[in-house]
């Protein structure tokens, strides 16, 4: 989860293993609505425009809520890197009626438990709690989102907190000092650009006044979308969202992300001295947008190089000892984003090997394609990652709000059927010619410091 | 991003409890029904089938229908406990390598068998067992549990794989001593804590007791202690129970037992006095510490009342430990405890981590906080908010069928019955303050005894460091979890 700042535990779920496959198993298995109860949902927006999504599940005693703020590092600018994050954690701090910390220990005594996450393009707050809790849960929200306060001392304190967080996550961390250094060297001009952690020298010095305008300005009912999930009924919960929701003020819509990133002409790389036995390498390409038409294909192109012994990644590098481990990860936002695969090599090897065999796997997907064989396999692996999403009410509702926030409408969940059905061997073929383009990467190493001065020696 | 290595390397495996069978047993239990809308404390396990077979391996069978899945769980008594000290990652190798080919199917032909149906299988083994676990589409369900006996039974294990799996699993260590100590402190902690007893043997191993590993000591490893008799599988999903029992039983039945006994495992008592491992780690910007004793064992009653109590000092976010270490005084973004059970006691440790800078401030507090902790009297409120939170919180491991097949294999493991499941609610609804005080007192160390860990810069930690004991020094790149 390097791409993602939380602010307590683990996630329960890789929130976005559900978004990628969704609708992949309607195409397989021809899946209605029917099965997978999605005719039960219900959705309505408030007066004040913050949107609800409701979806009864019974089939625990349970509920998962997620309030999704369309707020992250992308809204972010030099000086204030990292507010987004910084937020998400004052969000539990204390407002004019609830003391520091009374948020959390309300509810916990009421058996729920929350987490919340930054992104570069969101933050998501996470609650999960027993059905009768529902209103104890609506009167924290509502009163975090309305009464919001800011101690000094709170936020001196939650300084350190975060402090700590880069310390582990990025720090001490050479995925996570990798991966910030790419990402920094990947786009230029685009906010993208900025940790969602923030740079050190931001985490100690952003303002009470910085938090007070970033509240102002993002945390308005019209910009929050909320998935609700598990053991309650839709008309139970709009009657609650009209008490407690109902009065907060809607604000302007924030300012549009007005940057776009320009062009890449031309291959980047950055080499991180570290103190390690294995060294890392990343490869990230410039790639789409969430919403953009030809996602599909990207995910089974991704699925067809990456997922499982089988795929052409694992054996090309994993099955040759050229690699120790393999992962990629597409980032898809609201604007676009990169395509990454990051690589731990075996103790004394050359990083560029590794790059070469990659390079060629990539090449001959764009230059042969790939075989029907494997985009059916595909397909079924992501059929079976859709079902074990929607067997918890946590991956019902991290799908639901992805597809909303990310594609403008829940329901596209359930009807992109069509749009998967569609793809062939040559649309992957396509996918992968329009990515995997030299100029357009950034390529980063983590190698110790003296085969660095092996490498700069002429 | 090195996830599934850390998840074998740290050990996965429970394990416990005797249990003997010889005659085939059948038994339907069936839980309270269940209403659409369910009240706190509605039975969250399946209802299931148990079947033993004559030579000891036993079935658990469910239906649960909701999505079209399937999920097995296979778990092995044995795992890492059988390793030879200097041979360790045995058990975890030969796990490994039960998916590089079996019966008709080379390594790749298994891979592609599964993923052309879109099917999940993995192996692996931990303290004290060796598990397999599989996930698949309903309509695929013939053939992955086909292909999970060809694993357990017919496993080629063959030479070449053998090698490409321990060249991996050493660069593996290799790798995640450069990555985040997080992942670490556990592992430095049971190597120190219980030394030469086989606890404090990593269940991965280690770069050279891997490298000390014969392709003919995987061969005599799976042909000594693979059989029958060590068996539990667990089916939940979309089944015909009926026909999954029929499958298993038509090739399990002729599964022979295994041939050598299972190593009798010494408990081991506490710990007296204090003891530092300083693993030295010199471009680290924080101090990761680890403290603790041992623990309870898996038997170890009242469970509720030592979860209640564990969920006020450092089992959830509002804990004691989290409020002092980060709520309170902003030293770290989190502090926690938490105990690990075997079929012999196992560890009890709070964890956290600092700037290099605070480390003696964070290790103060966190001991100053176990102190408080046993000089604890929970007021009512107190007690209320933990037992409502682990209630409330429970019926979120029992929603898939891949944690009831978990939770049955378990159950069968320890030869318990649903009771142990059905009972929780209520019995962490018991809890009381005279029963929490318990525990506390006979579980919980005192700052006079605790093993500690700590990885960091040692150049910059070490002379504060000797004030909580004795202190013994190795570098994060010695081939060792403990000197």
């Amino acid at each position: 989860m390097m791409w993602l700042f939380l602010r307590g535990r683990r996630p329960r779920q890789r929130f976005k293993a559900l978004f990628t496959s969704a609708c992949l198993a309607m195409l397989a298995h021809g899946a209605s609505a029917t099965q997978t109860g999605a005719e039960t949902i219900v959705s309505r927006t408030l007066d004040n425009g913050m949107k609800i999504i409701v979806w009864p599940d019974h089939d625990i005693p349970n509920v998962a809520l997620y309030n999704f703020v369309r707020a992250g590092g992308r809204n972010e600018v030099p000086g204030i890197s990292g507010l987004s994050h910084f937020f998400e954690h004052m969000m539990f701090n204390g407002t004019s009626t609830l003391e520091p910390g009374e948020f959390d220990r309300i509810m916990e005594a009421n058996g729920g438990s929350n987490n919340a996450y930054t992104s570069a393009d969101l933050t998501v707050y996470q609650d999960w709690f027993p059905g009768r809790a529902l209103e104890t849960i609506f009167e924290l929200e509502a009163d975090r989102l309305a009464n919001l306060s800011f101690d000094p001392k709170v936020v001196e304190s939650e300084r350190g907190v975060v402090t700590s967080e880069r310390r582990s996550s990025v720090d001490n961390s050479n995925f996570g000092v990798l991966y910030e250094q790419m990402r920094a060297t990947a786009y230029t001009a685009h906010p993208y650009h900025i940790p969602v952690i923030g740079w050190p020298s931001d985490i100690e010095a952003w303002t009470i006044d910085d938090l007070r305008n970033y509240f102002t300005t993002y945390y308005a009912p019209n910009n929050c979308t909320m998935v609700i999930v598990g053991d309650v009924e839709p008309d139970d919960v709009f009657g609650l969202a009209d008490r407690y929701f109902g009065a907060l003020a809607p604000q302007d819509p924030p300012p549009q992300v007005r940057t776009r990133e320009p062009e890449q002409v031309g291959e980047r790389r950055i080499v991180i001295a570290r103190d390690v036995q294995t060294p890392l390498v990343g490869v990230a390409y410039k790639s789409p947008a969430a919403a953009d038409e030809t996602g599909p294909a990207i995910d089974l192109l991704m699925s067809i190089l990456a997922d499982g012994e089988s795929s052409r990644l694992h054996q090309a590098l994993i099955e040759t000892g050229i690699a120790v481990s393999i992962e990629p990860y597409r980032h898809e936002g609201f604007d676009p984003g990169l395509t990454w695969f990051f690589m731990t090599l075996p103790q004394g090897a050359d990083p560029r090997t590794a790059e070469q065999a990659l390079y060629s796997v990539l090449a001959s997907i764009v230059e042969q394609g790939v075989t029907n064989k494997e985009l059916d396999r595909a397909k079924r692996l992501s059929n079976a990652a859709f079902w074990r999403g929607l067997a918890t009410i946590n991956g019902k509702a991290a799908a639901l709000g992805d597809f909303e926030v990310f594609h403008g409408d829940y329901r596209k969940l359930f009807d992109a059927p069509e749009r998967y059905d569609a793809i062939d061997a040559s649309a992957v073929q396509a996918a992968a010619a329009s990515i995997f383009d030299a100029h357009r990467r950034t390529v980063g190493t983590v190698i110790a410091p003296d085969a660095r001065t092996q490498e700069v020696q002429p | 991003m090195t996830g599934r290595i850390l998840i074998r390397l740290l050990g996965i495996g429970l394990c416990a409890g005797l249990y003997g069978c010889a005659a085939t047993t059948l038994s339907v239990d069936e839980p309270p029904k269940v209403a659409a809308s369910q009240p706190a404390g509605a039975a969250l396990l399946v209802p299931f089938e148990k079947v033993v077979l004559e030579n000891g391996a036993t079935l658990m069978l469910a239906r649960k229908a909701d999505v079209p899945l399937v999920a097995l769980s296979a778990r092995l008594r044995g795992g890492a406990v059988t390793d030879d000290p200097e041979r360790s990652g045995l058990a975890s190798l030969t796990a490994s390598l039960l998916e590089k080919g079996a019966a008709g199917r080379s390594a790749r032909e298994f891979a592609d068998a599964a993923a052309d149906v879109g099917g999940y299988i993995g192996s692996a083994a931990g303290r004290e067992s060796a598990q397999v676990s599989a996930e698949f589409l309903a309509e695929d369900t013939a053939l992955m549990i086909e292909m999970v006996l060809d694993m357990l039974i017919e496993p080629r294990l063959p030479e070449d794989e053998f090698e490409k799996l321990r060249t991996r699993s050493i660069e593996s260590i290799k790798a995640a001593r450069d990555g985040d100590p997080r992942s670490l402190m556990g592992l430095y902690g049971a190597a120190w804590l219980f030394g030469d007893h086989v606890y404090g043997r990593a269940a991965g191993g280690r770069e050279n007791t891997l490298a000390a590993i014969t392709h003919e000591d995987v061969l005599a490893h799976h042909r000594d202690y693979y059989g029958s008799d060590r068996l539990v599988i667990a089916v939940v999903g979309d089944i015909d129970t009926a026909r999954v029992r029929a499958l298993l039983e038509s090739r399990l039945a002729s599964w022979p037992r295994a041939r050598s006994a299972l190593p009798v495992v010494p408990a081991k008592s506490a710990v007296r006095g204090r003891r530092v491992l300083l693993v030295d780690k010199p471009d680290a910007t924080q101090s990761y510490f680890w403290m603790g004793n041992i623990g309870v064992s898996a038997r170890h009653e009242p469970r509720a009342a030592l979860d209640v109590a564990n969920t006020l000092f450092g089992g959830r976010f509002t804990s004691m430990l989290n409020t002092a270490l980060r709520i309170e005084s902003g030293l770290t973004y989190g502090a926690s405890s938490r105990l690990t059970k075997y079929a012999e006691a196992g560890s009890v440790a709070i964890s956290s981590y600092t700037a290099t800078e605070s480390t003696v401030a964070a290790m103060d507090l966190a001991r100053d906080t176990l102190t408080r902790f046993h000089t604890l009297t929970p007021s009512e409120k107190m007690l209320d908010s933990a037992r409502n939170y682990l209630r409330g919180q429970h019926p979120l491991g029992y929603e898939t069928a891949r944690q009831m097949a978990g939770h049955l294999s378990l159950l069968a493991f320890y030869g318990r019955d649903r009771a142990y499941e059905d009972g929780y609610d209520a019995a962490v609804a018991a809890v009381d303050a005279q029963a929490m005080a318990r525990v506390i007192d006979t579980v919980y160390p005192t700052v006079d005894d605790l093993v500690t860990v700590v990885i960091g810069n040692a150049d910059a930690i070490r002379d504060e460091l000797t004030r909580y004991g004795e202190v013994v020094e190795m570098p994060i790149t010695q081939p060792a979890f403990s000197p």
